[in-house]
């Protein structure tokens, strides 16, 4: 792996992590939330923007799979 | 509740981090750069500052060094995405500064927010008299009695095993009473035989060698006040009639002095004997006890108190966290240990125990690490004589079978490797029949043998001593 290549690995996973923290303090919020009366419809909308999410981090995933392929 | 300021370039999680803190039920206020961060802070003042590492106009540090270069000794924690800087960071972490990596989730806000130093507060709210600990029934028992006596001027006897917190309770009698003046503790166990006058009644210059000035005595020292005496059984009896004054007269005279001092204070005197060992081993004198145990309490051991162990453990903890700024905890499997161990040495034990699992404990997850066993060398030892002891209890109900027989405690011999097991037969023999009064019937009966044995002992060892 070229130093180059390393490069775009890191920054990927640094973009990866952006998603994934998402998702983790999105969690946070329902459990929090859950706690509240009528607080059904929000914890709908942050369970979107979790699944949101998971697609932009499986996204991300898969161009680091491409561009494996790609060299 | 808290006004927090949240710097973060990161719009969502910036966001989201909004939204957490103020569901913990704090004020939040975001910037998403340092030029915006600044402004918030000339406008207002903020009780905790979640700060970004790298932010678009530059690094989070440079505004820390702005905050305290401006005087402002808000908490910072700093966050950051990357798990690498995160060693970088502990470094420069100290006072007032913290980091947090993320994912921050909501226990990391609510602890940045309401560190241990509230915590630490919560528990001295719930030190009685400022400091005694527990909450179980003996406990609040013993409140009620502090209560009671410290309205009074009564003298105090406590009595309890070594470590169930003696200066404490002496140290709650005084505060909760209202006197003007000091609390003064004396060891009398410590303090050497010669010099107990002159530390308890003082002395003038010049009243013995080395009497290069005068000293004031305890009770001269505590006036208005509490004088703890702890201890009071080890003080020589020849001494007590000394101190049998002063409690009587109410007067002090220095060692050389000749004029007669008043002295106003109560005194509480601490002793980890039994009234049954202070009434039969003569250690202290029955005019002083009557005289000092006009309100005896007995403090209950630990084991007898096991519900307030978890209490205890927390406090010491916080306790040295504090002092160590950390942040460790105990395990629930320890605590349980903790719980069920019969602590001989009582609080103090569990403090020292505690105390040596910090110093042990475990970096990575943050807790303290216990030993396989709790017992201390001096607990072992103690174990080992009850155990003996108790064993030799049980044999009397075993061979006697009348009921007077299992009354009688029969002495126990003095067993010391060397002795041969005729020496200690002997021994049990004589002894045995020195407890029940020369009554061969009865003695035979409890050492097991017949009669005609006792009787044939008894000739040998006659024959002995005249041969």
């Amino acid at each position: 792996m070229t130093q180059h290549d390393q490069g775009t690995l890191a920054k990927l996973v640094h973009d990866a992590r952006k998603p994934l923290n998402q998702i983790s303090m999105n969690s946070e919020l329902i459990k929090l939330i859950a706690e509240q009366p009528d607080s059904q419809q929000q914890i709908i909308e942050i369970a979107n923007t979790i699944i949101k999410a998971t697609k932009e981090c499986s996204e991300l995933l898969q161009t680091l799979v491409e561009q494996g392929n790609d060299e | 509740m808290k006004t927090v300021l949240l710097v973060d370039d990161d719009h969502d999680f910036a966001e989201l981090a909004c939204r957490i803190v103020e569901y913990l039920g704090h004020d939040a206020c975001l910037a998403n750069d340092l030029a915006s961060a600044r402004q918030w802070l000339e406008t207002q003042s903020f009780d905790h500052i979640f700060l970004d590492f790298m932010l678009p106009d530059g690094s989070g540090l440079h505004l820390v060094d702005e905050i305290r270069a401006a005087g402002i000794r808000t908490p910072i924690t700093m966050v950051t995405g990357h798990p690498s800087v995160k060693s970088a960071l502990s470094q420069l972490c100290h006072d007032g500064l913290n980091y947090l990596t993320k994912p921050v989730d909501a226990d990391d806000f609510r602890n940045a927010l309401s560190p241990s130093k509230n915590k630490a507060k919560r528990t001295e709210s719930q030190a009685h008299f400022g400091v005694l600990l527990g909450e179980s029934t003996k406990m609040k028992h013993l409140y009620k009695m502090i209560e009671r006596v410290a309205g009074t001027d009564a003298n105090v006897m406590l009595m309890g095993e070594s470590g169930v917190g003696k200066e404490m309770f002496a140290r709650a009698i005084h505060n909760a009473s209202t006197v003007t003046g000091d609390l003064v503790n004396v060891n009398c166990g410590a303090i050497p035989k010669d010099l107990i006058g002159s530390e308890l009644f003082g002395h003038e210059k010049g009243a013995f060698t080395g009497a290069n000035a005068q000293k004031v005595g305890v009770f001269e020292q505590a006036e208005n006040g509490t004088l703890f005496l702890d201890e009071l059984t080890e003080m020589p009896i020849e001494q007590q009639p000394n101190l049998l004054r002063v409690l009587e007269t109410h007067t002090v005279t220095r060692v050389g002095g000749t004029k007669p001092i008043k002295v106003n204070c109560r005194v509480i005197s601490a002793t980890n004997r039994s009234v049954e060992d202070i009434a039969t081993n003569d250690v202290l004198r029955e005019d002083i006890y009557f005289r000092l145990a006009v309100f005896p309490i007995h403090i209950p051991p630990l084991r007898e108190r096991k519900e307030d162990i978890p209490l205890l453990a927390e406090h010491f903890l916080q306790g040295l966290n504090k002092k160590g700024n950390s942040q460790y905890v105990i395990k629930a499997a320890d605590m349980s240990r903790l719980v069920e161990y019969d602590w001989p040495g009582n609080v103090r034990e569990l403090k020292h125990t505690i105390h040596r699992a910090y110093i042990m404990a475990d970096h990575d997850d943050h807790s303290l690490v216990f030993d396989a066993n709790f017992a201390s060398p001096f607990a072992q030892a103690k174990r080992m004589v009850e155990h003996a002891q108790l064993n030799r209890a049980s044999i009397p109900p075993q061979v006697g079978t009348s009921s007077r027989a299992n009354a009688i405690q029969v002495p126990t011999p003095e067993m010391k490797p060397g002795k041969t097991i005729e020496e200690v037969e002997r021994e049990l023999i004589y002894q045995t029949l020195e407890s029940v009064e020369g009554n061969k019937t009865l003695a035979a009966r409890m050492l097991g043998i017949s009669t005609k044995t006792l009787y044939n002992r008894l000739n040998a060892y006659e024959g002995e001593t005249q041969s």
